[in-house]
């Protein structure tokens, strides 16, 4: 089975490989892979080459025994993290994702004549080409060069497997819910173990720290590595620790001395999970039902019927049928009782809030929170569009469907952009709305006038900067179909990440250009009567602004017409 | 004639799917379309649709043409496709309102309710594709082509993923809508579906068009008099299989 897994392994890695580089025949491809090979390099080398001249600088003495201390106490540290995530598992299970076999794995791999066991060190074996490059891009993130690249690269590796091996173990331990007593306690065993160690562990670190005052940062590496080392708590940090332990190795030869330790560790997880077998079929089955119902594209069927509040009249105009159509799917998703609720609950608590901020006059909470709202208006109005797409980007999958509407190709791409557009302006107001009530008491020097004035602008700014957004975005869907991935599709490889980067910047590019127009008419305003109206003069500014980019916008619309009429369904791609 | 191709030709990168295929449909008759694997036959009912532009040739459903007025001709047709294309987050009753108002169907309260019935939908008008069967989902596009009066319908593989009570009543569907003046063309591979209950017949191969008629002209025709008389022989000789 071991030759039979390699062989499926090495021939999938082989003709993908085969697969991305035949595709980079296409110019967007490989204009792509330079683009993400360009922000690899830049992200990870460049910044790592930087910091290794940094540190030949040298560090202060202070600085540099702070670092020897948290180097001496980081297996220890590390070592009760992994310990807390390894209880926390039992509670709220992670997926390994090894359970997952896939469509074909099912229909062939589980009639053959193989055992369980072998099917569980099959997925093992296909799971390592994803936790090889895992840990190679970690690697290439970590400041560091030459040998500790190599370190970090392989103890990370040795981490991910075991953190796969032991989430998959406890997952089918806690399968067996439905077998005998026995069983039922056997499973348990481990679980009763973890708590005990964590106690443990816990209780001598509170212990540690009741002790006296924290001396700085160095001496809180020094009680953390003082409890690791002693007593039971050494004991019961024992297997996490000895995981962690190769980041921390110094020369070849302790990482080496390291590795032995972490990889019995690692051996007897797989152990573990190799005994627990039994309750493998079931927590299989249930897996591949659930990734069936998600791949067919009925995500649905696990969301309810419910109703949404909307209801579609039989005549009117086309776009708010799309509007509609695609409102329904957002509060189906989501829920309309949890949207009323959740902006209740904002509602009670910004208003309480900032009236207890402004009446005590804490500046510093109140900005906090205001900075927090204008980021959000800001994320909202600026990366909102691009994450919100419940527009032509996920409809463009139901082409074929919308090409026998006998509607105009302009109300198209107007209907299926209104509903996620308006959805962000009323966030991206509520986010408004939320900094200006902050406001009093985070800028008490401003005038309430200005305040109200720049929080009006911002809010009237805001539907012209999201329909401008949702405007590129669905031009580039018709033009660029097979740049733009559709619905929840996420193509893999560099050159798709490339790809990306290149439409982000496009679209964001395409907004500045469009807003152009609407600047000028605004700044004139601005400047023209300022002087007789103040800070009010940022309203009608920002109003005459909002006005020429949605007359843009409108214009734009009609000018995309021909674009979905040409659109083929060969052009919209299908990932991988 | 309420549908006229005329020498449709589709091509995908060189590649020719469909090639200077002409024909026509009257109103009240069914026209099987029948052909091997790879033959054309869902490149044409795309293309009759608008949802494949053709490279060349014209086509016209009630005297409009699909790419010169293609907003009057898509009101007129109806496709119903062989995988069924639903909205994850509408129910079915939601379909079919959103039809009625993308095709501005006045009488949609009392029609709807009467295609449900006569669909066998009775039951799951609430209910998302997502929780329907195959052979459910794709009698909800039927519906959603059914729910507004066209005049011209277009079914590929339409009996796909049917049970067999649901197969005799799409039978009886498809034949009522022509009794009632609607021009159908069929695309099945089921021969004696189309043997059963298409007036004509046209066998396309390789992208084109190698025979059309009723049963009687294909049986009586010089070359295929030999093949025998019923439709299975006839395609065989006809697509070189015999």
């Amino acid at each position: 089975m071991i030759s039979a897994s390699l062989y499926i392994t090495v021939c999938s890695a082989k003709n993908r490989m085969r697969k991305r580089l035949a595709r980079l025949r296409e110019p967007r491809y490989l204009l792509g892979a330079v683009v993400g090979g360009l922000y690899f390099y830049l992200s990870f080398f460049a910044r790592g080459r930087s910091r290794q001249a940094a540190a030949r600088r040298g560090r202060p003495p202070a600085a540099a025994a702070a670092t020897a201390a948290i180097a001496a106490s980081g297996p220890a540290v590390v070592g009760a993290a992994l310990l807390v995530l390894a209880t926390v598992a039992w509670v709220l299970p992670f997926d390994s994702g090894l359970l997952e076999f896939s469509d074909a794995e099912t229909d062939l791999l589980f009639p053959a004549p193989v055992t369980r066991r072998q099917l569980l060190l099959h997925r093992l074996l296909r799971s390592q080409v994803g936790i090889l490059f895992g840990s190679a891009i970690v690697a290439l993130a970590w400041p560091a060069a030459g040998w500790a690249r190599l370190r970090m690269s392989v103890a990370m590796w040795l981490l991910f497997v075991a953190m796969r091996v032991y989430f998959t173990a406890v997952g089918l331990a806690r399968n067996r819910a439905q077998a005998s007593l026995a069983a039922r306690a056997a499973a348990a065993v481990p679980f009763a173990a973890c708590l005990a160690a964590t106690l443990a562990v816990g209780i001598a670190i509170a212990r540690t720290f009741a002790a006296s005052p924290l001396g700085g940062i160095a001496d809180l590496a020094d009680r953390i590595l003082a409890v690791a080392t002693h007593g039971i708590p050494a004991i019961a940090l024992w297997p996490t620790t000895t995981l962690a332990r190769p980041f921390f190795a110094g020369s070849p030869a302790q990482f080496g001395a390291a590795m032995a330790a972490a990889l019995a560790v690692c051996g007897a997880l797989v152990a573990w999970m190799l005994a627990s077998d039994e309750a493998f079929q079931d927590a299989a089955s249930r897996l591949a039902a659930r990734r069936a119902q998600k791949a067919g594209g009925a995500r649905a069927a696990a969301v309810r019927a419910r109703a949404t509040g909307l209801s579609l009249a039989l005549t009117g105009p086309t776009e708010l049928a799309l509007f509609w159509k695609n409102g329904v799917q957002t509060l189906r998703l989501t829920g309309i009782t949890a949207i009323r609720i959740g902006v209740a609950a904002i509602a009670v608590c910004v208003a309480v809030s900032s009236m207890v901020m402004n009446t005590m006059h804490l500046r510093g909470g109140a900005a906090v929170a205001c900075a927090v709202a204008m980021a959000v208006a800001a994320f909202t109005a600026v990366l909102g569009p691009q994450v919100v797409r419940t527009d032509l980007r996920t409809d463009l999958l139901h082409l074929e469907l919308l090409k026998t509407w006998p509607v105009r190709p302009a109300t198209v791409v107007r209907g299926e952009m209104a509903w996620p557009a308006a959805m962000l302006t009323i966030v991206g107001w509520i986010a408004v709305g939320c900094a200006a009530a902050f406001s009093p008491a985070a800028f008490p020097r401003t005038p309430a006038l200005t305040r109200a004035a720049m929080a009006t602008a911002a809010a009237l700014l805001m539907p012209g900067l999201v329909f401008a957004q949702y405007l590129v975005q669905n031009a580039a869907a018709l033009a660029f179909p097979a740049w733009v991935p559709l619905g929840n599709q996420r193509p893999r490889g560099v050159d798709a990440m490339g790809q990306r980067i290149i439409m982000l910047g496009g679209a964001l590019l395409s907004v500045v250009v469009l807003f152009i127009p609407g600047a000028l008419v605004g700044a004139a305003i601005w400047f023209g009567f300022q002087a007789w109206l103040g800070a009010l003069v940022a309203i009608p500014a920002s109003l005459l602004c909002t006005v020429v980019v949605l007359l843009e916008v409108l214009a734009a619309t009609e000018m995309l017409g021909p674009l979905y009429e040409r659109l083929d369904l060969l052009a919209v791609e299908r990932t991988e | 004639m309420a549908l006229e191709v005329e020498n449709l030709r589709r091509t995908y990168d060189g590649f020719v799917a469909v090639d200077d295929l002409s024909f026509s449909v009257a109103a009240g008759e069914i026209v099987g379309l029948i052909g091997p694997n790879g033959a054309g036959k869902t490149t044409t009912l795309r293309s009759l649709a608008g949802i494949l532009r053709p490279t060349a040739g014209r086509i016209r459903i009630d005297r409009h043409d699909i790419v010169a007025d293609p907003i009057e001709a898509k009101r007129r047709l109806a496709f119903m496709p062989d995988e069924p294309h639903l909205f994850e987050y509408l129910t079915v009753e939601e379909h079919l309102r959103l039809v009625a108002r993308l095709y501005t169907v006045a009488d949609f309260e009392s029609r709807w309710r009467a295609l449900v019935q006569e669909l066998e939908l009775t039951g799951k008008e609430r209910a998302l594709p997502g929780e329907l069967s195959r052979g459910m989902r794709q009698k909800v596009v039927i519906a959603c082509g059914l729910v507004r009066d066209a005049t011209t319908l277009l079914f590929d593989e339409p009996l796909t993923g049917l049970d067999p009570i649901g197969i005799r009543r799409m039978r009886e569907t498809i034949v009522a809508r022509a009794r009632g003046g609607a021009a159908i063309l069929l695309s099945s591979h089921l021969l004696h579906l189309v043997e059963e209950v298409c007036t004509r017949v046209i066998i396309m191969a390789s992208g084109r068009k190698v025979a059309d008629g009723t049963f009687a002209e294909l049986a009586s025709r010089a070359d295929l008099h030999a093949a025998g008389s019923n439709l299975e022989q006839i395609f065989m000789r006809v697509t070189g299989h015999d």
